[in-house]
């Protein structure tokens, strides 16, 4: 018992001092102003997430997303499941939007060129001369140069300006656009129409040059109708592809046939003549007039069901010819009319701009969300011809190498950042609504176009709102707040018309037949929009696994010709203009071809993306934007290293053995395998907990295209930290899920197929046993959990798992030694903050995003019902629904029949870890006139 | 094979007298200085030993990443050290207590040494576990220390079997090495001439008098420990082979894997001595003591030892092809034909084919061939470690990740520094303790009637 008796006086007196004392230390007031919640906001819970319906552009064209905010803060996306060209998925770009948000090089100021820093009001000041004086003259020399537009209200805006300034121009430069399918479509109906192929009725699909389940604004829409048709054995169909180099819709493919992009034409010519069309006959190499004689009767067959798709790298001809077959096969496309005009103007393209920069008729150039400098071809000169306008300004959120060109650059609102309006490929409008006010004090281009125009500074929701105001029948705001939260705006799809019948068109001279190269979307940095962005350039490219860099593809029998090995880095020329740019030898490349994808070299992305890889619109110019025929290739005698998260695909006895495939043919015959939980072990059977929870996964292989959309969307979920490329050439990298890459084919005959393997959550897991502290463990409803506290590093949990799915902190990623600025502030503000952001020196690896199961958890508990259905990360990311997750005690999951499927294995099940996340083989139906694929 | 029967065979002649034997060991420490070599010895060593301070600061500070360690490859060089260097200090106990136990006479005059070496073996090799961690400073979680979370270590690792063996083994090294030095300890002190010496030695031998009994109980003692030793030295190795056999992953799976390291450490071990030997022999001038009769024993034992090596990599390619198991198939072929084959063949040329001159009596006498033969083991014993890491990992079961290890300026730091930590070790020890064991040696002499 401590003593009763009372402090002395003395003791008393001393101990409220030394109590006075210490309390008053504490009581030093912050220096900011800190403002509590009097009345907490409605809708506003601390720590529960809150859902926006948004929509984000790619091309100008919109993918409805739902962006995710805690307390504030914008941190993830998720696809907006009433959205068309969403669909509740996601791609690579959408998910890895919310980093651009908060990337630390995006332009924070007004800059001038000469005097640097400066301020709206500036800006203001100075546009205000020059813009009066256009107005006088009724826009003479006035030129606008925009990205795409869909925005309505851009639209608007546009063709208000253009309106009050009726000699005013208005130009669009958009690097990968569909312009080529719409001048097609004028060849072969008389005017400007935009296709839209609808693969859930198509069964017969030949691609030539096409890769619609690529990246682009339509990868989900087409993607979802694709494989859903796929679903039904009976409607699978066939898919062929006709292409330079391998790409996903060619790993997907039933029958392949590597073409050199100058037979192209031919190939399109046969398949016409076998419909009817009396053209010349082409002269195709015997191995491709099989393949389109094969295709040809395929898709004679399936009239009505059957679809042919051109590349947006052909010429207009070989769309408009792509057009008549269509409308000879009656394929299921619809055809509406453009619906990016301003009023009824449609803009000028960049080659007007360029011609009247140098003939000195523009005064003032205004060039919004676009990058031409960087993306313009490279004869246009335009870095040089930007200089010529009398006065320039480009918006844009990056300090990029445009704004290096112009007088003046304003940094421009992200779209999370801005109200906004977009519309999709169907014309489907969607509203775009902030979460966050501007965080480095960008405006919206509405907000800057306003200013552009003279008009008295509006904001952005009072123009977006403009433009619907005559919306709703009488109730505008109700009808606002349903847009608002729905994220589509009802009825608003473009009307298809009746193109009427195409006309046959006369084909281009056959292109310079020497060593082409062609120049695609990169899956992961489009058209270079996204080079700064250090997830999406540390995301595997589907095809070639190469991270952090471009490379020129090229064939196996094409580099033993010229000697060239993979890492060569080698001079292409065209035109007098040169790029170095790394070989990558790859199968599936026809030979005389390369491919490289745009979006590299960039001098002035910023920290994460300056100088990286080879500039391809270094080699395009106006005549050949993305064929460049006759490319003179040169080796330097260098070496470099093209950076690989997956070294090996084609291995003989490895590759049958982890990644199932069957032919369709065969798939009535085949037989579900389990998970070997028949065999033998000295280990007691998994016996879940009281609460009765199984969680599992299965991964339908025969749907996943390989877009690592997953991928993107488990790093931002899991704030899965990036190592850089010096990391990655070490051999590490930290994404929880890797989709790997396996060909059973030969280099000429590719058999490929994707694999996305996550944590396998073993029953028996190797990893758990081998750890000295018990940091990895399994718990009651399944799931092998790692406890980073507990954690010291001995990596022998990964050097035992057979699946290599564990990844570690080598350094401390996100631990105070991040990759260039990924250690920024603003960066932190991504983290999710239900998942623990790990400490160097610590295992990490895929939950089966447990904060999910936990959230469902508790809201099952609050709410006093059964647990409802919980989706991960990587399952609601995924475009065609190939991951589903579920659980294996409740009798009714959907899982447990997949289960049962035919298709149904387990990677290594002879290993007899009972794993839990198991597969669906990959499945095709390959034509048995072509042999190929088996 | 005992000594005596055969007169003089382990001592040289001329000096057969217990004073001269005590004086030819403790007066190079107690009467002589250290001398120029010795210095230069300390110099050269110093920059060997700066080398491994600032590699391990620097792991310390930057982390593990400093290694070429990568999410494939996730063990490297301080996993292949530690086997190493826990195998180099089997050797020392080994020498002593089975040596002892089966009456190897000769060992008398060489135990001391190995023993120091298997200390200063297994210290250095206790380091590499600790640094090889992610987290080094919570490496005591693997120690089942009391705490409020009620957290024991995970008793199914291999790797705190390892942790408890390692431990055992440094501890019953040091506890027997300082007890068989007491009656050398009593003799330093009786013939120490300063007082500092006196009172040193005086309180190190613990008042060891050499009365009947204090021999009585230390012959008791020692046998006793010995007993306990040959159990010690088959359970650290047999548990370092089981770090990586308690495993799935091919090329580790192997019940083979606990004798097969246990031999490999006694070959690499013995063959650590050899070139200590030859190095104490030569600098403290104990050519009468160290005889190259010694030499040839230890010969024959290396031979042995490869022998069974060669066996052993045999069986593992025997049984890859046997069991019939693919990954298994693959992994041997991957021995052979993988990226790291050049290092697979080096490895087989110095386990198995260059020791294979030992059957030869020239090369076990003369010692500029047979301290060749050692280090090539000694190599040819890392390469078979790092090898043992490399392979396995570099090709596991899934093909996707299939990468190559990527070596960096710490891993060759953490390789060729360790090794002026252990000589350092050495010139300290000679400086203050009789390397060569007077009480047994003088045994020695009195069984092979030399004494007088």
């Amino acid at each position: 018992m401590p003593p009763l008796s009372a402090p002395s006086r003395r003791e008393a007196l001393g101990l409220l001092s030394a109590g006075i004392a210490s309390g008053l230390g504490a009581c030093a007031k912050p220096s900011e102003e800190l403002v509590p919640y009097v009345v907490q906001p409605e809708l506003l819970l601390p720590g529960v997430p809150a859902r926006y319906a948004t929509a984000l552009s790619l091309g100008g064209w919109a993918r409805g997303v739902h962006a995710i905010a805690v307390d504030g803060r914008p941190i993830k996306i998720e696809g907006n499941p009433l959205h068309p060209a969403s669909l509740g998925a996601t791609d690579v770009f959408a998910e890895a939007a919310i980093l651009d948000l908060y990337d630390p090089d995006r332009a924070r100021t007004v800059t001038e060129r000469v005097s640097g820093i400066a301020s709206w009001d500036m800006v203001e000041r100075a546009l205000a001369a020059p813009l009066a004086q256009t107005r006088r003259e009724k826009g003479k020399g006035f030129r606008l140069l925009t990205g795409h537009v869909t925005s309505p209200t851009l639209l608007r805006q546009i063709a208000a300006l253009l309106q009050a300034m009726p000699e005013a121009i208005w130009h669009v430069h958009e690097p990968l656009d569909d312009a080529a399918a719409l001048r097609g479509a004028e060849l072969a109906f008389g005017r400007p129409l935009r296709p839209l192929p609808d693969p859930g009725r198509a069964e017969m699909i030949l691609c030539v040059g096409a890769d619609p389940l690529g990246p682009g604004p339509d990868q989900i829409r087409f993607g979802r109708a694709f494989i859903d048709r796929r679903r039904d054995p009976a409607r699978f169909g066939r898919l062929y592809v006709a292409e330079t180099a391998l790409t996903q819709t060619g790993i997907k493919a039933d029958a392949r046939c590597a073409l050199h992009p100058a037979d192209a034409a031919g190939l399109l010519a046969a398949l016409a003549n076998a419909l009817g069309a009396a053209l010349p006959a082409p002269d195709l190499p015997p191995e491709a007039a099989r393949f389109a004689a094969a295709a040809a009767a395929d898709l004679r067959g399936a009239e009505g069901r059957a679809l042919v798709l051109v590349g947006d790298a052909l010429p207009p001809e070989l769309h408009a010819l792509g057009h008549w077959i269509n409308g000879r096969l009656k394929a299921p496309v619809t055809y509406t009319a453009p619906l990016d005009l301003a009023g009824d103007r449609a803009p000028a393209d960049l080659a007007t701009l360029a011609a009247d920069l140098d003939s000195g008729a523009v005064s003032c150039l205004a060039i919004l969300g676009c990058n031409p400098v960087q993306t313009a071809p490279a004869d246009l000169a335009f870095a040089e011809r930007i200089g010529r306008a009398g006065f320039s300004v480009h918006a844009g959120l990056h300090g990029d190498e445009t704004a290096g060109a112009t007088h003046w650059h304003l940094p421009l609102a992200h779209a999370l950042e801005s109200w906004s309006d977009l519309r999709a490929r169907d014309g489907t409008a969607s509203l775009v609504q902030p979460l966050v006010r501007p965080l480095y004090g960008g405006r919206s281009d509405h907000e800057i176009l306003s200013l552009l125009a003279g008009e008295p500074a509006t904001a952005g929701y009072d123009l977006v709102r403009a433009t619907w105001h005559d919306q709703g029948g009488g109730d505008f705001e109700g009808w606002w707040r349903k847009a608002l939260h729905d994220g589509v705006i009802p009825d608003s799809a473009a009307k298809p018309v009746e193109p009427g019948a195409a006309r046959l068109p006369s084909l281009p001279k056959p292109p310079d037949p020497g060593f082409a190269v062609e120049l695609r979307a990169d899956p992961c940095l489009y058209d270079g929009r996204y080079a700064n962005n250090a997830w999406l350039q540390e995301c595997p490219k589907p095809v070639s696994k190469q991270v952090w860099g471009n490379a020129l593809a090229v064939s196996h029998a094409e580099a033993a010709r010229r000697g060239l090995e993979a890492g060569d880095v080698v001079v292409l020329g065209l035109g007098g203009r040169q790029i170095e740019a790394l070989v990558a030898v790859e199968s599936g490349v026809a030979d005389g071809a390369g491919a490289l994808t745009l979006g590299y070299g960039r001098p002035r992305a910023g920290a994460i993306g300056n100088g990286i890889g080879a500039d391809g619109y270094r080699l395009a110019t106006v005549a050949a934007p993305r064929l460049l025929p006759g490319v003179s290739l040169d080796r330097t005698g260098r070496q470099g290293e093209v950076l690989r998260t997956q070294n090996y695909t084609q291995i003989e006895g490895e590759t049958k053995k982890l990644f199932r495939q069957i032919v369709l043919a065969d798939l009535p015959q085949a037989k579900p395998k389990g998970i070997g939980a028949d065999r033998p072990t000295l280990l007691d059977p998994w016996t879940g907990d009281a609460d009765g929870h199984a969680w599992a996964m299965v991964i339908d292989t025969q749907a996943c295209i390989g877009c690592n959309a997953c991928v993107v969307a488990c790093q931002s979920e899991n704030n899965v930290p990036i190592v850089g490329p010096e990391e990655i050439a070490r051999g590490r990298m930290m994404h929880w899920l890797r989709v790997d890459l396996y060909d059973s084919g030969t280099p000429e005959a590719v058999n490929a197929g994707f694999q996305p393997v996550p944590c396998m959550h073993c029953e028996h897991a190797p990893c758990e046993p081998v750890c000295p502290v018990a940091a990895s463990v399994h718990d009651g409803e399944g799931l092998n959990l790692q406890v980073y506290n507990r954690c010291v590093g001995t990596r022998f949990c990964e050097a035992n798992c057979p699946y290599k799915v564990r990844r570690f902190n080598f350094f401390g990623y996100a631990d105070g030694q991040p990759y260039a600025t990924m250690g920024a502030e603003s960066i932190k503000a991504q983290h999710n903050p239900n998942v623990t952001v790990r400490a160097r020196g610590v295992m990490e690896k895929c939950t089966y995003c447990i904060q999910r199961i936990a959230n469902e958890r508790q809201a099952s508990e609050r709410d006093g019902r059964p647990m409802g259905a919980v989706a991960t990360a990587c399952q609601s990311a995924c475009p065609t629904r190939a991951i589903t997750f579920g659980d294996l005690a409740q009798p009714d999951d959907p899982i447990r029949a997949l289960r049962q499927d035919p298709r149904h294995y387990a990677l290594m099940e002879e290993l007899n870890t009972r794993p839990r996340t198991t597969y669906l083989a990959d499945l095709h139906a390959p034509n048995p006139d072509l042999g190929g694929r088996t | 094979m005992s000594g005596g029967g055969q007169a003089h065979r382990w001592i040289a002649p001329a000096q057969l007298s217990h004073g001269a034997i005590s004086a030819a060991i403790a007066d190079p420490i107690q009467k002589r200085g250290p001398g120029k070599l010795w210095f230069y010895a300390l110099l050269a060593t110093l920059p060997f030993v700066l080398v491994t301070l600032g590699a391990i600061g620097a792991v310390l500070t930057v982390g593990i990443g400093l290694s070429g360690v990568n999410t494939t490859v996730v063990w490297g060089f301080s996993i292949a050290n530690y086997v190493w260097w826990i195998g180099i200090g089997n050797a020392g106990t080994l020498i002593s207590s089975m040596l002892l136990l089966t009456r190897q006479r000769w060992r008398a005059s060489i135990n001391r040494f190995a023993e120091a070496m298997t200390l200063f073996a297994a210290g250095i090799a206790g380091i590499f576990p600790i640094i090889h961690l992610g987290r080094p400073l919570y490496a005591y979680w693997l120690a089942p220390y009391p705490n409020t979370m009620d957290l024991w270590p995970q008793w199914r690792s291999a790797l705190v079997w390892d942790f408890w063996a390692i431990l055992s083994y440094i501890l019953f090294s040091a506890l027997f090495w300082f007890t068989g030095l007491l009656p050398d300890l009593a003799t330093m002190r009786d013939r120490a001439t300063t007082r500092r010496g006196q009172l040193i030695y005086g309180a190190l031998a613990l008042g060891w008098r050499n009365s009947a009994r204090h021999w009585q109980v230390y012959e008791t003692y020692h046998k006793t420990m010995a007993a306990l030793a040959v159990p010690l030295v088959c359970s650290v190795h047999s548990i370092v082979g089981l770090d990586f056999a308690a495993s799935l992953m091919p090329g580790w799976q192997e019940s083979i894997f606990p004798p097969y390291f246990v031999v490999g450490a006694m070959y690499s071990g013995f063959a650590m001595v050899v070139v200590i030997a030859i190095f104490v022999r030569w600098g403290l001038r104990l050519q009468s003591v160290i005889t190259p009769a010694h030499f040839d024993v230890m010969g024959k034992v290396m031979l042995f030892a490869s022998v069974v090596m060669t066996l052993s990599y045999a069986t593992e390619w025997f049984m890859a092809w046997y069991g019939g198991e693919h990954p298994d198939r693959d992994v041997v072929r991957y021995f052979f034909e993988g990226d790291y084959r050049w290092f697979y063949y080096a490895l087989i040329a110095c386990n198995c084919v260059v020791p294979q001159a030992l059957w030869f009596p020239f090369a076990r006498r003369n010692l500029w061939v047979l301290a060749g033969i050692s280090v090539v083991i000694n190599i040819g014993m890392w390469l078979e470690r790092i090898l043992i890491v490399w392979n396995t990992l570099s090709h596991g079961h899934a093909m996707s990740l299939w990468r190559t290890y990527h070596t960096s300026l710490y891993d060759l730091a953490i390789l060729f520094g360790p090794l002026g930590l252990f000589v350092l070790g050495f010139l300290v020890l000679v400086r203050i303790f009789p390397i060569v064991s007077m009480h047994e040696v003088r045994q020695i002499s009195h069984d092979e009637g030399a004494a007088a």
